[in-house]
C-alpha cells in the first residue's frame, strides 16, 4: 500500500489496531508525511461540515426521501436543551433570512424537495423553490418578475439575482429592476431591462432567448460578454455528456407481482437539421416537431430484444418512458403536446445501428413523416404544459399488446413523434431518458406472461 | 443565564457549527464517534458559557473543548483497545489541523468548486457520503459495488478534490 493509499484507509477506518499503530508511530516520526495526512483529514472533515450544502454545490437535484439524517438542530434537542431550539429557529428565521419575493401565481403547482414555502401569495427569503408540476411565478422585491416551468429548481438569492439549477424559466424584467442577474451553470445572465427565456438542464446545456430588450451573457471560460438582443438566442454549454466511467442507475424494483421488464436494447432520436450526426450514446431521446423552425424537428426510436421469451406469449404489455428536462426550448410556446408511437412493420428494418442511425437513415420515414405501409400506431400519449417530470409516460393499449404477440423475430422497434407543433419557434424540445442516462431509467417494457 | 446570553450562544454556536463540525471530523473520521462527541462538545460548551469572554475567538475556544472531549472519549472508549500512541497523534493532527485553518477560507472556498467539478457519478457519491450521511456498506448496496470498490472510490473523489484544490489555491485565477 502506498503512502497515500494508507491515509485513505485510515480515514475510512480500514486499519486495524496494529496497522493502526505502526502508521501513527510513523507519522509522529515524519513532520511532512503527518502534514500531508492532516491536510486530507481537514478534508474529509470539512466535506461532513458542509454536507448541507453539498446538493447546492453539485448542482444535484434531491427528492423527497434523500434527506440528511441528522438535521443540526435536532442534536441539540436530544441533547436535552429542547427549550433553546425553538430559540434558535426564532433567531435564524427572524435573522438572517429577510424576504425579498413573493409567489403571485401558482396554479396547478406541484413541489417537492424546495426548503421555502411554496404556496400562492408566499414570501421567500434566500433559498430553494424545486417545481415539479404546473407554472408558478415569483415577484421580486426589485420588480422582477419570473416563471418558473416544471420541472425547474431555483435557487433565490436576492431580490436582484438568482440561480437556475435545472429547468426553464422566462424573466419579464421592469426599469426598476434592471441588472437582475440569473446563474445558471457555466454561465451568467445578466438583464438590461427585457424580457427573455432561460432553461437548463442537468448536464449543464443552457439555452437564452430573448423575446424583447437587451442581455448580457457571462460565461465560464469566455472573457468577453455577449450581448443578446430581441430575437437572439444562445446555447451554451456542452454537448450531451455521460461521463466515462461508473454510470449509476437507479434500477426501481418492479413492484408488481408477476410482471417481467425489458430495457430497450437500442434508443436513440435522429434530427432535420443535424443529417450527418447520430445520437446513439445520449442520456437523452429528444423529439420534436415543428413547422416553424424545420431544422429542429427530432424523431425518437427504441428497439426491444424480446428473443428471451422464445415461445412464450405476452398477455398485457406496458411501455414505460421517463421524461427529462432537454434543457432547449420553452415549454410556454408549446400547446399541451399529443405524442405517437409507431411500430415498425418489417422486421428488416430491427436492424438499424444504434451509432449509425441518421435522419434519412431512420427505418420507415422519409422527410415528411412516417410511411403508413411500413409502419402501425400502436399508441399515444400526452405531455401537459409544465408537466410533472417525475410521473413518467406509461402507454399500454390492445395494439401495443397485440403488436408483441405478433411480432415474428421478436425484435420490435417503435417510433417516437410528436404530433403537435409549436406557437413560436423556439418551443419546447420534449426529452425522454435512454439506456445510457446515468440516473433515470431507460425505456423500459414491462409485460405479464400467459 | 438570562436570555441574551442564550441568544448570543446561539448566534456563536450558530456561526461556528460548521468550523467545529469540521474540526471533529477531521480528527475523528467515523460519524458515529464524531457525532457523539459533538453533541456532547454542544452541551459543554453550553454549561460554560459563562465562563468565555465575549468578543474573544469563540471558534478557537470551541475547538479547545472539542480536543479535550476527543481526546478523553478515546479514553473512556472501552469498546476498542487503544493504541498506545492515539493522544500524541490526535494532538499532532490537531496541530496541524490548526494551521491549515489559520491560513483562512481559500482553502474552504476552493473546496466548494471543487465539487462541483466532480464528474456526475462522483458528485452522487458526494452526496450519498456527505449529505445523506450512509455508511460505506449502504453506498455498496445501492451503487451495486463492493464495500472496498466504495472505498477505493471515495477515495479517488478525495484525491481529486486535493489536486483540484491545490490548483484552484495556487493559480490564483478564479474560474
Amino acid at each position: 500500500m502506498s503512502e497515500e493509499e494508507k491515509f485513505h484507509a485510515a480515514i475510512n477506518g480500514e486499519l486495524d489496531c496494529k496497522e493502526l499503530e505502526r502508521f501513527q508511530a510513523k507519522l509522529l516520526d515524519d513532520p511532512d508525511a503527518l502534514s500531508r495526512y492532516a491536510e486530507l483529514s481537514w478534508l474529509n472533515g470539512r466535506l461532513h461540515a458542509i454536507g448541507d450544502k453539498l446538493p447546492e454545490l453539485t448542482r444535484e437535484v434531491r427528492s423527497v426521501g434523500q434527506q440528511r439524517k441528522v438535521p443540526v438542530w435536532l442534536s441539540l434537542a436530544s441533547a436535552g436543551i429542547g427549550a433553546l431550539v425553538t430559540l434558535a429557529f426564532v433567531l435564524f428565521h427572524g435573522g438572517q433570512f429577510e424576504p425579498v419575493a413573493t409567489i403571485v401565481e401558482a396554479e396547478g403547482c406541484r413541489w417537492e424537495g424546495s426548503d421555502l414555502p411554496t404556496a400562492k401569495g408566499s414570501r421567500l427569503p434566500a433559498g430553494r423553490l424545486s417545481l415539479v408540476a404546473g407554472m408558478a411565478t415569483l415577484k421580486f422585491d426589485s420588480g422582477a418578475e419570473i416563471v418558473m416551468e416544471a420541472p425547474a429548481v431555483l435557487e433565490v438569492e436576492s431580490k436582484m439575482r438568482c440561480r437556475l439549477i435545472e429547468g426553464s424559466l422566462i424573466a419579464d424584467v421592469p426599469e426598476s429592476a434592471h441588472g437582475f442577474t440569473i446563474d445558471a451553470p457555466e454561465m451568467e445572465v445578466v438583464d438590461l431591462g427585457t424580457r427573455f427565456g432561460l432553461t437548463t438542464n442537468q448536464f449543464g446545456k443552457s439555452h437564452v432567448m430573448v423575446f424583447e430588450g437587451e442581455v448580457e451573457v457571462t460565461r465560464n471560460g469566455f472573457e468577453e460578454t455577449t450581448s443578446l438582443k430581441t430575437g437572439n438566442t444562445l446555447v451554451n454549454g456542452a454537448d450531451l455528456m455521460v461521463p466515462d466511467e461508473e454510470i449509476l442507475r437507479d434500477v426501481e424494483p418492479d413492484h408488481r407481482q408477476g410482471w417481467s421488464q425489458i430495457e430497450s436494447s437500442k434508443d436513440s432520436f435522429v434530427r432535420f437539421g443535424a443529417e450527418q450526426k447520430n445520437y446513439g450514446s445520449n442520456p437523452l431521446m429528444m423529439v420534436k416537431e415543428t413547422s416553424l423552425a424545420p431544422n429542429n424537428r427530432r424523431r425518437g426510436i427504441i428497439s426491444f430484444d424480446l428473443t428471451s421469451l422464445g415461445d412464450r406469449e405476452i398477455e398485457q404489455a406496458e411501455l414505460f418512458l421517463d421524461v427529462q428536462s432537454s434543457g432547449l426550448g420553452f415549454s410556454t410556446l408549446v400547446p399541451d403536446s399529443k405524442f405517437s408511437i409507431y411500430g415498425v412493420i418489417d422486421d428488416s428494418l430491427d436492424d438499424w445501428g444504434e451509432n449509425e442511425v441518421l435522419w434519412q437513415t431512420l427505418p420507415a420515414t422519409t422527410d415528411e413523416g412516417l410511411i403508413p405501409e411500413l409502419t402501425k400506431k400502436v399508441g399515444s400519449f400526452e405531455i401537459l404544459r409544465g408537466a410533472s417530470a417525475i410521473a413518467a409516460v406509461k402507454v399500454s393499449s390492445p395494439e401495443l399488446t397485440a403488436w408483441l404477440r405478433e411480432d415474428a423475430n421478436r425484435i420490435v422497434t417503435f417510433l417516437v413523434v410528436r404530433e403537435t407543433g409549436e406557437y413560436e419557434s423556439q418551443g419546447l424540445v420534449h426529452a425522454f431518458a435512454t439506456r445510457e442516462h446515468p440516473t433515470a431509467k431507460g425505456p423500459t417494457l414491462y409485460f405479464t406472461l400467459r | 443565564m438570562d436570555d441574551s446570553r442564550t441568544e448570543e450562544y446561539l448566534r456563536l454556536l450558530a456561526a461556528n457549527e460548521r468550523a467545529v463540525v469540521a474540526y471533529v471530523y477531521s480528527l475523528v473520521p467515523v460519524r458515529a464517534d464524531a457525532e457523539e462527541i459533538l453533541q456532547e462538545a454542544r452541551v459543554v460548551m453550553w454549561k460554560k458559557f459563562e465562563s468565555f469572554q465575549s468578543g474573544t475567538n469563540f471558534a478557537a475556544w470551541a475547538k479547545k473543548i472539542a480536543l479535550g472531549l476527543i481526546l478523553n472519549y478515546r479514553r473512556s472508549n472501552r469498546r476498542k483497545r487503544i493504541v498506545p500512541t492515539e493522544d500524541a497523534f490526535i494532538e499532532a493532527v490537531a496541530a496541524e489541523i490548526d494551521r491549515i485553518d489559520a491560513e483562512g477560507d481559500s482553502r474552504s472556498e476552493a473546496l466548494e468548486i471543487c465539487v462541483g467539478k466532480l464528474p456526475q457519478a462522483h458528485r452522487e457519491m458526494v452526496l450519498w457520503r456527505y449529505f445523506e450521511e450512509l455508511e460505506v456498506a449502504e453506498i455498496a448496496d445501492r451503487s451495486k459495488r463492493t464495500e472496498s470498490a466504495v472505498y477505493r472510490m471515495l477515495s479517488r473523489i478525495r484525491k481529486m478534490l486535493q489536486e483540484c484544490i491545490e490548483s484552484e489555491t495556487t493559480g490564483g485565477v478564479r474560474v
